[in-house]
């Protein structure tokens, strides 16, 4: 068959006006009957596949060239949502109208290239139209422009406000502005949005498009409205439990929003499309887990002010509990919250009661949050290694132990204890409510002891001993008692009784003993108050005794003073009455311990007083000489001038002593002192006076001496080696102290004693080496 | 100025006149309680012999109790308590 040129051009005209593709156009009037015969000529002269591939790379030229470009030049970065919104539905109506223009063009072309037999497949699909919208689809995304999701979430976040609005606001009464499109009501736009954000989603599902451009798009959006969300619902306050809240707005307002976005509207899915159906499903699965690992996030930030407020703050603790178990936070709670412990807590600026609470709030919130105590026993770990070096932990743990009345959480929880184990007798029934440890739990720790271990035991054993810890009871029960002029002694006996049910009789005897001695004492003192010749030096001021027995109390910090005779006269007199009430017993006085009534009498002014010994001693030494200096003060009492100075302010911030010149004192102008004494001002002295130390030793000072033992080891390896860091310097007192029998330090105790030095300028601690101040030198 | 004390509460140890420190029996301080007591003084005190030794009473007695003959576990002289 030959064919003439003008044959051949006519030819092309008619498949040109099929496929106005070649010739750069989309639009024909090509009817059904037109195209049969176009078809023939294609198969007369056998170039069926000829002509398809190359329709096909028009096609895809045209696509390249002006439907993405088109497309994506409206993915611009603007501000206004209201923008964003038009500019993505009027992006989407545009290429839904082009890729829909090809229709009646892929009609002819599926023809055409059912009669090529070739089986070739057009972009990767067997049917041209589906290949045609997979070629719009690889088009498109590869010319994805940096910045196309603005105006998509734009697009999301106003159809969402709407929806949100829907579902939330019953009471809109009060508002003019409509929440959801933020017009006046009389203009509101969320029909519109609604219709708009349908009918798109439709379009894009059809080109199948919706989830390659938006996925990701949606999934942020939601995750941001999920997390502000929660922010807004849970910000401060922590006495409402917000989970159930938080699953039903997501499973109504967050999901039938994503459902019609996928069912082009509908507000279920069709019950046949397993696809979407599947989709939803699954991205409500991701949702959920997202909702609560947002909540717990939030929650596990909060933690630290959630504990402190606990058990107010309990609904708090149980959402944390609940979403625990669906989440993977567990080890990021521990950490959090340790880290929050450390950084709130375990500071200088926080005394140690106020971490004490805190430590004790942790306790009972953890044990709450977690039965196992494997988090407890985790995050606290800082909290009881910090305790334990300070120094007055114990005996705040003992004075809040024996507080009286409200507010003291230990002294209940003293007086809650019964003195045997708590819920033996029900762990039979319990037992299928047994679970097993936790995986991060300690497998050294019984869990057994983890679980049970109430909030004294837990406090007392930071110090890792019951010893240390009543031995520090009974110094400041030893300071009570001498401190006090009148003592509740059934009180303490009361009180002693609950601590011996929880500690043991044998560690507290010694306790016993003391509270004995004491209402002895008074005994004693009536007795030889009836002595004739003690009677007659009652006349002049009564003495009394508070007798001790010395083995069992702590031991006294070595004071030396020398009373004023008469009073030494006094002391005597009772010390012989005492021999002669007790056979073969006699008494030893600690002169610098009591307390003294005395009155003082300035021009027409009377001071009612009680004072220390010393105090009184100083005093009376003023009424018989005006002046006094230091040194002189010295010779008399006995006493070092150091402390002499230290404790003379006592008088001088009552304005009774004042110092005229240096180290030289004189009784103040009785004129003078007038305005200075007030009744009031003296009743806040006396409480100074009596509360600033303990006479006891400390467990720590006695600790101390001992240590003091290898100071001089340590100065000598100093001189001879410069600088040591800690651990050399515990190594090489190891070797030293094997010579000195009964000593035995630990790494722990060495850094405190060292710190001692440092803080009394004995020692130079720089870059973690210690070295000796160099004005010191060998000393 | 005048100062008048009223009262004057002090504060002492007391301890046992004996020529030791410890008892020779149970070795515990004379000024703590034998191992049998719990409060010391009264209710634990100090008997004397004629040899001049002297132990916690609850001490020497149990001593006695188990020895054949009647002596002073220090210097075994007989025992006779010194009532002085
Ligand atoms: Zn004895
Ligand atoms: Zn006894
Ligand atoms: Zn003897």
């Amino acid at each position: 068959m030959s064919h003439k040129k003008g044959d051949l051009k006519v030819y092309w005209n008619k498949i040109t006006y099929a496929f106005p593709i070649l010739n750069d156009n989309i639009f024909s009037d090509c009817t059904n009957a037109e195209y049969d015969e176009v078809q023939h000529i294609i198969v007369g002269l056998g170039v069926q596949i000829k002509i398809r591939d190359l329709v096909l790379i028009h096609i895809e030229k045209h696509l390249r060239q002006h439907v993405a470009p088109k497309f994506w030049s409206k993915f611009i970065k603007v501000n206004e949502d209201v923008r964003g919104f038009q500019l993505f539905k009027s992006a989407v109506n545009d290429l839904y109208e082009a890729v829909s223009s090809f229709s009646s063009m892929m009609c002819r072309l599926t023809i055409l290239n059912n009669s090529c037999n070739d089986n070739k497949p057009i972009y990767g699909e067997k049917d041209v139209v589906l290949g045609f919208k997979q070629l719009v689809r690889a088009t498109l995304l590869s010319q994805l422009p940096l910045d196309f999701q603005v105006i998509i979430n734009h697009f999301y976040k106003i159809s969402f406000n709407v929806f949100d609005n829907e579902y939330e606001n019953s009471d809109m009464s009060e508002d003019i502005m409509c929440s959801g499109c933020g017009n006046e009501y009389a203009d509101c736009n969320c029909a519109y949005i609604v219709k708009v954000f349908h009918e798109t989603n439709r379009k894009l599902m059809d080109l199948q498009l919706l989830e390659r451009l938006t996925g990701q798009v949606l999934t942020n959006f939601i995750q941001l409205r999920i997390e502000s969300h929660i922010q807004k619902l849970c910000t401060g306050t922590f006495d409402v439990s917000h989970v159930g809240f938080l699953e039903n707005w997501l499973d109504t307002t967050v999901m039938s929003w994503l459902t019609r976005i996928y069912c082009g509207g509908s507000s279920k899915p069709p019950p046949d499309d397993k696809n979407i159906q599947n989709a939803i499903s699954k991205f409500k699965q991701k949702l959920r887990y997202f909702l609560y690992h947002s909540y717990t996030k939030l929650r596990i930030d909060q933690l630290f002010n959630i504990i402190i407020e606990y058990p107010d703050s309990q609904p708090a603790v149980d959402d944390i509990k609940f979403c625990l178990d669906k989440t993977d936070l567990r080890s990021t709670l521990c950490k959090k919250l340790q880290n929050a412990l450390e950084t709130r807590l375990l500071h200088s600026g926080v005394n140690t009661p106020d971490i004490l609470t805190a430590y004790i709030s942790t306790i009972r919130a953890l044990r709450h949050l977690d039965p196992s105590g494997v988090i407890l026993e985790t995050v606290t770990k800082p909290v009881r290694n910090y305790l334990r070096n300070r120094e007055d932990t114990v005996r705040s743990v003992v004075s809040s132990l024996t507080e009286e009345g409200a507010g003291s959480e230990l002294a209940e929880e003293l007086a809650k204890y019964t003195g045997e184990p708590e819920g033996d007798a029900d762990n039979d029934e319990a037992w299928d409510e047994w679970n097993p440890d936790p995986v991060d739990a300690d497998p050294k720790v019984d869990p057994k002891d983890r679980r049970t271990s109430d909030i004294i035991s837990m406090l007392v054993n930071v110090y890792g001993s019951k010893e240390l810890f009543v031995n520090e009871y009974r110094t400041l029960l030893a300071d009570r008692l001498l401190a006090q002029s009148v003592i509740n002694t059934e009180k303490e006996i009361r009180y002693l009784e609950l601590l011996k049910l929880r500690f043991g009789e044998a560690q507290l005897h010694f306790c016993e003993v003391m509270l004995k001695d004491i209402s002895d004492s008074k005994r004693i003192n009536s007795l030889i108050h009836q002595d004739s010749s003690i009677e007659e030096l009652n006349k002049e001021f009564v003495s009394n005794a508070m007798i001790l027995s010395a083995q069992f109390w702590p031991p006294f910090k070595d004071e030396n003073l020398e009373l004023p005779d008469e009073i030494k006269r006094h002391l005597e007199a009772y010390t012989k009455s005492y021999e002669a009430l007790k056979g073969n017993r006699t008494l030893s006085w600690k002169p610098h311990l009591g307390n003294v009534n005395i009155e003082i009498e300035i021009g027409e002014k009377k001071l009612d007083l009680t004072v220390s010994p010393f105090n009184a001693t100083l005093i009376m030494h003023f009424q018989n000489k005006p002046q006094w200096s230091i040194e002189e003060l010295h010779q008399v009492m006995k006493v070092p001038v150091t402390v002499l100075r230290r404790k003379i302010t006592y008088w001088q911030t009552m304005g009774l002593i004042m110092e005229k010149g240096s180290d030289y004192f004189v009784l103040a102008d009785e004129t003078e002192n007038k305005a200075n004494v007030s009744a009031n001002q003296v009743q806040e002295m006396i409480c100074e006076d009596e509360e600033t130390e303990s006479v006891m030793a400390s467990a720590h000072d006695q600790r101390e001496g001992e240590l003091q033992v290898f100071w001089s080891y340590i100065v000598g390896m100093l001189t001879n080696l410069d600088s040591l860091p800690l651990d050399r310097i515990h190594q090489m007192l190891k070797m030293f102290a094997s010579q000195v029998p009964g000593t035995e330090c630990s790494l722990q105790e060495l850094r405190q004693f060292l710190d001692t030095k440092v803080r009394t300028h004995q020692l130079v601690l720089q870059g973690g080496l210690y070295k000796l101040p160099k004005t010191i030198g060998l000393r | 100025m005048k100062v008048t004390v009223k009262s004057w509460t002090g504060v002492a140890t007391w301890r046992w006149v004996a020529n030791d420190d410890n008892c020779g029996i149970c070795r515990m301080p004379f000024d703590s309680c034998c191992p049998d007591c719990k409060l010391p003084g009264d209710d634990c005190p100090l008997v004397w012999g004629a040899c001049s030794h002297c132990f916690h009473i609850h001490c020497i007695v149990k001593w006695l109790h188990s020895q054949p003959q009647q002596q002073c576990p220090m210097c075994r002289q007989d025992w006779k308590f010194n009532n002085k």
